[in-house]
């Protein structure tokens, strides 16, 4: 390496590690009370219209971030379901979180209210009712604490490759999950991979040049590329699963219906 | 002075933190932090005094095994309510005595601000069924 070219390389990762500490999104900073209306209002619409479709197992999404660079409406998804009978009955939703910044992740079981309690960009969910089939599979698995384990890798990376296993962002748990369910064989990350595959999933191809990767890298512990074929990576073609990828293929495969908008 | 091209690379650096990096805290396969808002347990009576629009002044914090309680005092009438938070819900949120309180009454329950930030949400029988949080996996 020239030694300019060095010396530039060194500046940006300096400028990108200062930037970090005063970008941090992570800061325990209470919402406003306008927020935590709209927020619960859009749980309680959610509910209201979930519990009408007279589905049990839905895939549900929220508009967590401004996307729209990258072409995308909603940034986060988990599965809800159906949870006791009758007019008791309540809505669950099963999803994988990583604490703030960090480069791990859970999965939880949270109510609808939790999941839009958040630092919304939009108060708009999204649903698609899955297959009554895919939904009667899937059903017990989102109630199994054991099975919502099984595929679960803790090392997060925000755009983790989706043909591999040194990661896992929260969408690709939810659908190597919603895999795995579908067929017993789907037993591992790799076989459940392989299910989607057969299935027709295509990942949404970011374009990041490399320094924003370099950035991105650098200011976020949960945000890797290391996962990513060499090829790809090196071409600005970052892979990743993403809502929007998610939706269109359940709706293209027949898996599920098309995307309903709540508000 | 740095060559053009080392203030341009540098240059470059600080946008891309300052696009993406900034989103990379959530976003995509996003993440939340956890909600931070907490989520009153139980409230003893009265409960009308939390009505829309009422001002309440916490006028004591006790930390207890069981939680957090909030004594409110109605600054109208002086008619008192205790608010317990669960030990979890309550941590990171340091309350002081005298902190003035606005409650916003809202189809889900009550949310209770300080200078418009909401510090605590108490949730009426339709919030209750829209709240639950159990971690599934270590």
């Amino acid at each position: 390496m020239r030694p300019r070219l060095r010396r530039a390389l060194a500046v940006a990762l300096l400028a990108a590690a200062g930037a970090v500490q005063a970008g941090r999104s992570c800061e325990a900073r209470p919402p406003s009370a306008i927020a935590v209306e709209r927020s619960l209002t859009l749980a309680q619409h959610t509910a209201a219209r979930l519990s009408a479709s007279g589905a049990q197992v839905v895939v549900l999404a929220r508009a967590g971030q401004n996307l729209s660079e990258y072409g995308l409406r909603y940034s986060h998804l988990g599965l809800a379901y159906r949870d006791g009978d009758g007019p008791t009955a309540v809505w669950r939703v099963v999803h994988k979180l990583n604490a703030c910044g960090s480069a791990q992740a859970s999965v939880y079981r949270q109510g609808l209210g939790e999941f839009f309690l958040d630092d919304l960009y939009r108060y708009e969910a999204a649903i698609v009712v899955l297959q009554p089939d895919v939904q009667m599979r899937l059903l017990p698995a989102l109630r199994d604490n054991a099975r919502l384990a099984r595929l679960h890798t803790p090392a997060y990376s925000m755009v983790a490759y989706p043909w591999g296993v040194r990661y896992q962002q929260s969408n690709q748990w939810a659908i190597e999950t919603l895999a795995s369910a579908q067929d017993p064989a789907a037993s591992t990350r790799d076989r459940a991979q392989a299910w989607l595959r057969l299935q027709g999933y295509e990942p949404t191809t970011l374009h990041l040049s490399a320094l924003k990767r370099l950035g991105a890298r650098v200011t976020a512990a949960n945000v890797a590329f290391d996962d990513h074929p060499n090829e790809k990576r090196f071409s600005d073609h970052i892979e990743t699963v993403t809502v929007d990828s998610v939706f269109e293929w359940l709706n293209r495969s027949a898996l599920g219906g098309p995307v309903q908008v709540i508000r | 002075m740095f060559p053009i091209r080392f203030r341009r690379a540098a240059l470059a650096a600080l946008i891309a933190t300052c696009t993406f990096g900034a989103e990379a805290q959530s976003t995509l396969s996003e993440a939340s932090a956890l909600s931070m808002l907490p989520v009153a347990v139980s409230v003893a009576a009265p409960v009308m005094i939390l009505s829309a629009g009422a001002v309440l002044t916490v006028v004591a914090v006790e930390a207890t095994s069981a939680g957090t309680i909030w004594v409110l005092e109605r600054a109208s009438d002086g008619a008192r309510a205790s608010v317990r938070l669960g030990a979890r819900a309550a941590e990171g949120l340091s309350m002081a005595a005298g902190t003035a309180l606005a409650v916003t009454a809202i189809s889900t329950g009550w949310v209770l601000s300080a200078a418009s930030q909401a510090i605590a949400f108490v949730p009426n029988e339709i919030g209750a069924a829209l709240l639950y949080n159990e971690r599934v996996t270590r």
